[in-house]
């Protein structure tokens, strides 16, 4: 390669080239810019921009011949559909609720590889336990079906032991859907607070032990509060990674407690009419989330910055 | 304090062991049941299945698609994440934090809602659903990460390394690649990796930009909705053991602690940062 690159400079060109670059700053600039700003430009902001600009027309793809009809009537759709809200409420909610599961769940397992498991084992608890992090969301759904189905082997194992009333309807509802969500969200919980547990010094406990708290106390007041960003980054990870869910509620949940993401993803593979009323859902539904889990991360830091003044 | 130690924290972690591995268990089982139906209990085993499933049509170019597009995406990303790597390190201050954060914008959207967006935007541009809409939807959903890594490894390199180069009579295209590429590599192959399950393991973009084209999970996807059998489990089974040991292999390239942690050839470049 460097043989090539040198071989190179024998061209008048190529050494001019070589030349200009160095001597201009601009050049560099934009030698080393044109690539990023293109790709961010052309797939991170026009997608959006355009997601916008089509919320507010009347009709997509726009009928050729005719001029494009502004409207705002696929904003007031989702106000004046209950359906819509409900949908759109049931999300929030299911994905908050998700996320407190997520973390109660997995709290005390990060804590034991960070903290309380014996020190030479933890990177190989932490690897056994991260080890099924790349099983796709599909292939942990259908693992849930075969586990809760009518003939599943939780219902086989009850029929086993002679448990009254099997099979039970364990699949499609809440709860099924809790399990396999909380299933595919718990690594991306257990990384963050794995780092922010393993930070915390081992000494603090130790004095706050000396110094006579009991176990809840320490807890409370050093463990949790010191490990409060992996909290956040935990939360704030999986609550986005829920609410954009789309394949698992179609999976493990019931059909009548369609989720939002759903209702976009429907209103989608139906023709090309109904994307306006898409977009503006899709408008409505990234807003939310982002606001929802900004305030949740603003409430949280202001409160350590309050604590520490 | 002493229970907690000795007994409860163990019990929690073992049970969510027991939580994470159990279904995948009880599918592989599935996998082995000489029958058409999914259901327990087994009553009579086969391998039948297992072989069987290799030989299936639909799911061979289903992970045939799903392999192009892993290639081809990943590609594209590090093609791209490095030059924005590069960048994004020049840039200081406010300009950097706006760089970052257009960066990673797509990582921070509902999933749906980053699909359709891309969904709309090949549209407009002329771009067919299909193999290649597929490759550049993950190209964009991965580019963050790549960036990041990268990143991760470029802040501890310092400059001495590249200026001792130029003393030496290289130009800035012999050390970008006789010195600052090498020095990237792990990073690089980590990216790479992280990049290839990332695209292999995706369904909602796959769903929507792939038309009729189906790569491995959206494929799964529609046999599960619409009847299936124990080859399902199999092959499920087949592609979790592929990319579970892929991703534990890739993980010692990923974690950011090791990317960040100097090597003695740049030891001496960091007092330069």
């Amino acid at each position: 390669m460097t043989r090539l690159l040198i071989s190179l400079r024998r061209f008048a060109l190529y050494r001019g080239l070589l030349e200009l670059y160095g001597r201009s700053p601009l050049l560099r600039l934009i030698l080393v810019a044109i690539i990023p700003v293109l790709w961010i430009g052309a797939t991170n902001i026009t997608p959006l921009f355009q997601m916008v600009e089509i919320s507010f027309y009347d009709r997509y793809p726009v009928p050729q011949g005719e001029p494009i009809e502004w409207t705002g009537r696929h904003y007031a759709t989702f106000f004046e559909r209950p359906l819509y809200i409900t949908a759109f409420l049931r999300s929030f909610i299911f994905a908050s609720l998700a996320t407190i599961v997520t973390l109660i769940v997995v709290f005390p397992v990060a804590y034991y590889i960070s903290k309380a498991a014996p020190k030479n084992m933890r990177t190989r608890l932490l690897l056994l336990v991260v080890a099924p992090f790349w099983v796709s969301e599909i292939i942990r759904s259908f693992a849930w079906i075969v586990m809760l189905a009518n003939r599943g082997a939780v219902n086989s194992f009850f029929s086993l032991i002679g448990m009254p009333g099997t099979p039970f309807d364990l699949l499609y509802n809440n709860v099924s859907l809790t399990i396999g969500v909380v299933y595919l969200t718990s690594l991306y919980m257990l990384l963050p607070l794995y780092a922010a547990l393993e930070k915390i010094d081992d000494n603090l406990l130790e004095a706050a032990a000396n110094l006579g708290a009991p176990a809840w106390q320490r807890f409370f007041r050093v463990v949790l509060p010191l490990s409060r960003e992996g909290i956040v980054a935990g939360c704030t990870l999986v609550f986005l990674l829920v609410i954009g869910l789309y394949a698992m509620p179609q999976l493990l949940g019931g059909p009548s407690n369609t989720l939002f993401a759903s209702t976009i993803g429907q209103i989608f593979s139906k023709a090309g009419d109904s994307w306006p009323l898409g977009s503006a859902f899709s408008i409505i539904l990234t807003g939310s989330a982002l606001a929802y889990v900004g305030l949740f991360v603003a409430l949280f830091q202001r409160k350590r910055r309050g604590r520490a003044a | 304090m002493k229970f907690l130690r000795r007994l409860a924290l163990p019990g929690l972690f073992w049970l969510f062991v027991a939580y994470m591995f159990l279904p995948l268990a009880v599918m592989a089982a599935m996998g082995f049941r000489d029958s058409n139906f999914v259901a327990f209990p087994i009553q009579a085993w086969t391998t039948q299945w297992y072989r069987e499933v290799l030989f299936d049509r639909d799911i061979l170019a289903s992970l045939w698609l799903s392999a192009q597009v892993a290639l081809l995406s990943t590609t594209i990303s590090i093609l791209v994440g490095l030059p924005v790597a590069f960048l994004t390190a020049r840039t200081s201050g406010l300009l950097r934090g706006a760089l970052v954060a257009l960066v990673v914008l797509p990582a921070f959207l509902p999933v749906v809602v980053s699909a359709i967006a891309l969904r709309i935007f090949i549209g407009r541009i002329g771009l067919e659903t299909g193999m290649l809409a597929i490759a550049f939807g993950h190209a964009v959903a991965s580019m963050p990460f790549v960036v990041v890594m990268v990143l991760t490894r470029l802040n501890s390199m310092g400059q001495n390394m590249a200026d001792a180069a130029r003393n030496l009579g290289a130009d800035d295209l012999i050390v970008l690649f006789r010195i600052v590429l090498p020095y990237l590599s792990p990073a690089l192959l980590g990216a790479f990796m992280f990049c290839m399950l990332l695209s292999f393991e995706d369904f909602v973009r796959s769903f929507f930009l792939g038309g009729f084209e189906q790569t491995f999970p959206v494929l799964l996807f529609s046999r599960l909705r619409f009847g299936f059998d124990p080859g399902l489990a199999a092959i499920s089974t087949i592609i979790l053991i592929v990319t579970t040991g892929f991703g534990l292999y890739a993980e010692r390239f990923i974690r950011s602690r090791r990317l960040g942690r100097d090597t003695s050839l740049s030891a001496t470049g960091k007092t330069n940062d």
